[in-house]
């Protein structure tokens, strides 16, 4: 019988690592001798476990071991050791090798400085990260560089002002030749929601209605069934939906049988003609924060051209033309379709490249933070510099030694570049690490608008980024040093005295003119993080118009069908009523979309007010509101009055307009004036106070409130509670109020305000905080290099001290003087970083905000900083100095 | 003379206490039931080199006979005479002091 040979795979890697000497296969034997045992004893399975962590540690150990030339086992004969040396003293290895050694030597140098390095690989490697699915990488679809954004405005009117009616779908579709295809999908999808029920419990859901032929023109292979046909495109074909990925695999354990079922939502079934792959996230690209669970049929129909503005057009360009050559073709068309219908209102059309247009909110940030991490780079560079300048003079005598044995100046330069490099490959280690935590708390995170964050992760990409400038890094870093180095002055540094060994005049001043630029760039970074700290302050500081503290807000998705205006309001009564009830419930009020969510615009013109002939109207954002809803939001009432619950169906029609809509539409005199609208001329009976409705960022926008009990022009119904108690503990007898009327309405659907406001805050937060740390970091290396050369520069100048001190210069003195050249070169740095900053500053004005570029306070606070610190780093060596034993240092001049 | 560490003392120990098989897994068994310290291989790979290159331990590569070996050779390990003068320098020193505490100590 034979007896079983341990795994093949593991023993030859340990062979390969072991290398070819007797010793070594005797440790090969050792390990399948105790393999055999094992397997008699404990069994195959066992014996194999074993068998693969004892090999691959092994392994693991002795290449480290060879690296750094203590290998596990050494059985050289003469003739094996001379052809090594032979094949390696010409080459890299015994070069790295020795690289290797000489960081090990020191390794409190080695841990400090690929922490250091470590810390700029991964804030750049972070932000590469980051940038690359907006704006480096093309968008996951077939040939991106084909598909466009056709937009109806410029974005002044909110949503309504970029979207289409869907009647441009039609005529763009049919008329453009330089749209391949043309689709799109309503954008305001997230204004409507469905009930599922049947299949387990009920649940809310977002839908997108999409154009059939959306997938088609992104080129989306299904993940299980079909694509939409053409016939269930169409208005009142029968209902069907495509399920997203993520839906799919939550609600249906990923079972490929749910395609072809039906699926009850709000009480209708609707089939599932297909299922979207894993990797197409349609929220994530088109609207960042958004959910869908389902897509469902968006018809190009009279029917959906009636509510005006909806749909986000997405088109694929025709091969081999441009986006200029089609908006040339689409500006004739529009002009056409003008000319042939004049009262037609909406057209228009503006087409950008999908990827730029999906990025361009995020390019100034993302550049900024790209900047801001070059910056941090440029930083942990210098620095390094300056350390291994500063360990010159320590290696001045190692290196004349090897000179006098014949070493040529090129072989030592390489050398040391060679330690640098590996130093900073070890720090592209230790920022791989950081850069992956930094990535997955990004794409971890749901509340922040920003596209494709779920597609962040540290690729190959990334590592190949991090890998090229880890190696530039480190060839930077050495250079400087090693030229220094290795130059000359053999004899002298063979001599003996260690005094002003490498600190010659030339090398202290290049140290000193590496901490000023170091200085210098912390100041850049920390004027452009103080800049974007301040900007957020005045955002949050931004009188909102409503109080988010103490509110929560609640989607009311009912799956009833009502038939009169009577017959809703009646039922969402009874629901506030309830919730009313509930202890510690202070005000309810009912809206058709909460601010900084969805927007809508409508155009009208005001009774009695003259208009430029076949000029606009004027138009506002409309909001349906219930009679609580202002009082419950807390928005001051200017003039005139709240609605009632009288303002009904039998009333007269009524508005309530803000008070940029009474200054902008009324001219300052609101009161009393009516507007056209479709339904009839309402008359303004209020004013009330301006709402941040769309970002905290922008203007006032004029806007017009319509009572819920006249006007039926709303699809969700969003609920405002306000408590002084804490949230959570009243959402569970608020959810069971709710429940009271229907007992199937899903609850767990809320936030509260603040988060709201939180999350329309997000991106700039998100930048504010990698801006800052980046800054922190730089201050942080800042002073590192000022106290690394200070500290070198006092005990190089120990017997100069000590003389001075020994004719009688007091400590103080000697404290004064390091104190003075500490803050001289910091003042230099931070002069010359406020100038770069004061014009830098002007590229990043589009991010600020309440701020001006050149705020005073943000520049003198950190020059402040900056000193301080710098007076910080300096004083422990001052006070060394100042400690300086006289004799000491007398006799080792002696 | 050549200084030791606790583990090439136990090392060099162990290898002297084998008598008619001083091989390495020999050495790492007796080391691991009478010594009670776990021992990894490579760390005691690196100490018979470390022993080796202080010239205290020699070794011999033989060629194995048994099949469990794969056919590997096998290393027969040698303390040296310097390597013995280290092990009783060791010892006198232990004793040495262990001589200065009294029984409650040394308990």
């Amino acid at each position: 019988m034979t007896t079983e040979r341990p795994p093949e795979w593991p023993t030859r890697l340990l062979a390969r690592a072991l290398g070819r000497t007797g010793a070594a296969a005797s440790v090969l034997g050792d390990l399948e001798e105790d393999f055999v045992l094992r397997l008699r004893r404990d069994g195959r399975a066992a014996a194999h476990r074993w068998y693969w962590k004892e090999a691959l540690t092994l392994c693991v150990e002795a290449g480290f071991g060879r690296l750094v030339g203590r290998p596990i086992v050494r059985d050289e004969t003469t003739e094996e050791a001379g052809m090594r040396e032979a094949w390696s003293s010409s080459g890299f290895v015994s070069d790295f090798g020795y690289a290797l050694k000489a960081l090990r030597r020191d390794p409190g140098f080695f841990v400090v400085s690929t922490l250091i390095v470590g810390l700029g690989i991964g804030a750049s490697t972070a932000v590469f990260s980051v940038m690359s699915p907006l704006m480096i990488q093309p968008l996951p679809f077939e040939e991106p560089e084909r598909l466009v954004l056709v937009e109806n405005g410029d974005g002044t009117g909110g949503l309504s002002g970029v979207t289409s009616r869907t009647s441009n779908v039609r005529d763009f579709r049919t008329d453009v030749r330089a749209f391949e295809a043309l689709g799109g999908f309503n954008a305001f999808f997230d204004q409507s929601s469905y009930n599922l029920s049947g299949a387990g419990e009920p649940e809310r859901l977002q839908g997108v209605e999409v154009t059939s032929n959306l997938l088609d023109i992104l080129g989306i292979e299904m993940a299980a069934g079909r694509n939409f046909t053409e016939a269930e495109g169409v208005q009142d074909a029968e209902n069907t939906m495509i399920l997203t990925h993520g839906f799919w695999v939550r609600r249906f354990g990923a079972d490929p049988e749910v395609v072809g079922r039906s699926l009850a939502l709000n009480d209708e079934p609707f089939t599932v003609v297909g299922v979207l792959p894993p990797d197409f996230d349609f929220v994530s690209v088109f609207t960042p924060t958004a959910s869908a669970d389902f897509l469902l049929p968006w018809p190009i129909s009279d029917y959906t051209d009636s509510w005006g503005n909806t749909t986000t057009m997405v088109a694929r360009l025709a091969p081999g033309v441009s986006i200029e050559a089609a908006q040339d073709e689409l500006d004739s068309v529009v002009a056409a379709l003008e000319q042939a219908d004049p009262e037609r209102w909406g057209l228009g059309g503006r087409i950008s490249g999908l990827q730029e247009r999906i990025a361009r909110p995020f390019r100034s940030g993302m550049l900024l933070l790209a900047a801001a991490a070059g910056l941090v780079m440029l930083i942990v560079c210098v620095n390094l510099s300056n350390m291994l300048l500063a360990r010159g003079p320590r290696r001045r005598r190692e290196i004349a030694v090897r000179r006098t044995l014949g070493a040529t100046r090129g072989r030592l330069i390489r050398q040391l570049l060679l330690e640098s490099v590996v130093m900073s490959m070890a720090g592209a280690l230790v920022g791989l690490a950081l850069a992956t935590w930094a990535t997955r708390f990004v794409a971890g995170s749901t509340g922040l608008e920003i596209p494709m964050l779920s597609a962040i992760t540290i690729d190959g990409r990334a590592l190949g980024f991090t890998v090229c400038v880890a190696l530039l890094a480190g060839l930077a870093v050495g250079v400087v040093p090693a030229l220094q180095v290795s130059e000359g002055g053999e004899s002298e540094a063979l001599g003996g005295s260690t005094r002003g060994g490498g600190g010659t005049r030339g090398a202290r001043k290049l140290r000193e003119l590496l901490v000023i630029s170091e200085v210098a760039m912390a100041c850049v970074l920390l004027v452009f993080g103080g800049l974007v700290v301040r900007s957020f302050q005045a955002v949050m500081d931004v009188d909102l118009g409503f109080e988010a503290e103490h509110a929560i807000g609640w989607q009311l998705a009912s799956s009833r069908v009502f038939d009169t205006l009577p017959e809703i309001n009646a039922f969402f009564d009874e629901i506030v009523a309830n919730v009313e009830a509930v202890p510690g419930v202070e005000a309810v009020g009912l809206v058709d979309a909460l601010p900084l969510g969805t927007n809508r615009t409508w155009g009208t013109r005001v009774v009695d007010k003259v208009y430029p002939e076949n000029g606009p109207g004027d138009f506002f954002f409309p909001h349906v509101i219930d009679d609580r809803y202002l009082q419950a939001m807390r928005v001051p009432l200017v003039e005139g009055r709240y609605f009632t619950a009288f303002d009904d169906e039998g009333a007269p029609p009524v508005v309530v307009v803000n008070q940029e809509a009474a200054r902008m539409l009324f001219d300052g005199d609101a009161l009393g004036r009516r507007i056209r609208m479709w339904f009839g001329e309402p008359e303004v009976v209020g004013v009330v106070g301006d709402v941040k409705h769309r970002a905290l960022e922008l203007g006032s926008d004029p806007e017009v409130y319509f009572p819920m009990r006249q006007l039926w022009a709303f699809q969700t119904v969003e609920m405002v509670v306000r408590t002084q108690l804490p949230p959570e503990s009243v959402v569970a007898a608020v959810g069971a109020a709710v429940r009271q009327s229907e007992a199937q309405m899903p609850t767990e659907d809320w936030r509260t305000l603040d988060s709201v406001v939180e999350t329309s805050v997000s991106p700039r937060r998100f930048t504010l905080q990698i801006l800052v740390a980046f800054a922190l970091s730089a201050l942080l290396l800042a002073s590192l290099g000022i106290y690394g050369v200070l500290s070198y520069s006092v005990s190089e100048r120990i017997p100069e001290i000590g003389i001075r001190m020994a004719l009688g210069e007091s400590a103080a003195g000697v404290r004064r003087s390091i104190v003075a050249q500490t803050l001289v070169l910091a003042g230099i740095g931070v002069f010359v970083g406020a100038l770069v900053a004061a014009v830098g500053t002007r590229l990043v004005s589009s991010l600020l905000f309440g701020v001006e570029p050149t705020d005073p306070a943000t520049f003198l606070g950190t020059v402040a900083v900056l000193l301080a610190v710098s007076l910080v780093s300096g004083l422990i060596p001052a006070i060394r100095a100042s400690r300086v034993d006289s004799a000491g240092a007398l006799r080792s001049v002696a | 003379m050549a200084k030791i560490g606790e583990f090439e003392l136990l090392v060099l120990l162990a290898i002297l206490r084998q008598r008619d098989e001083p091989y390495a897994n020999r050495v790492r068994e007796d080391l691991e039931e009478n010594a009670e310290r776990a021992v990894t291989r490579g760390a005691l790979y690196r100490t018979l080199d470390r022993l080796a290159s202080k010239g205290l331990v020699e070794w011999e590569l033989e060629p194995s006979e048994t099949p469990e070996r794969g056919g590997h050779p096998m290393r027969r390990l040698y303390v040296t005479e310097e390597g013995r003068e280290a092990a009783r320098a060791s010892r006198d020193v232990l004793l040495r002091f262990f001589d200065g505490l009294g029984p409650v100590e040394t308990a």
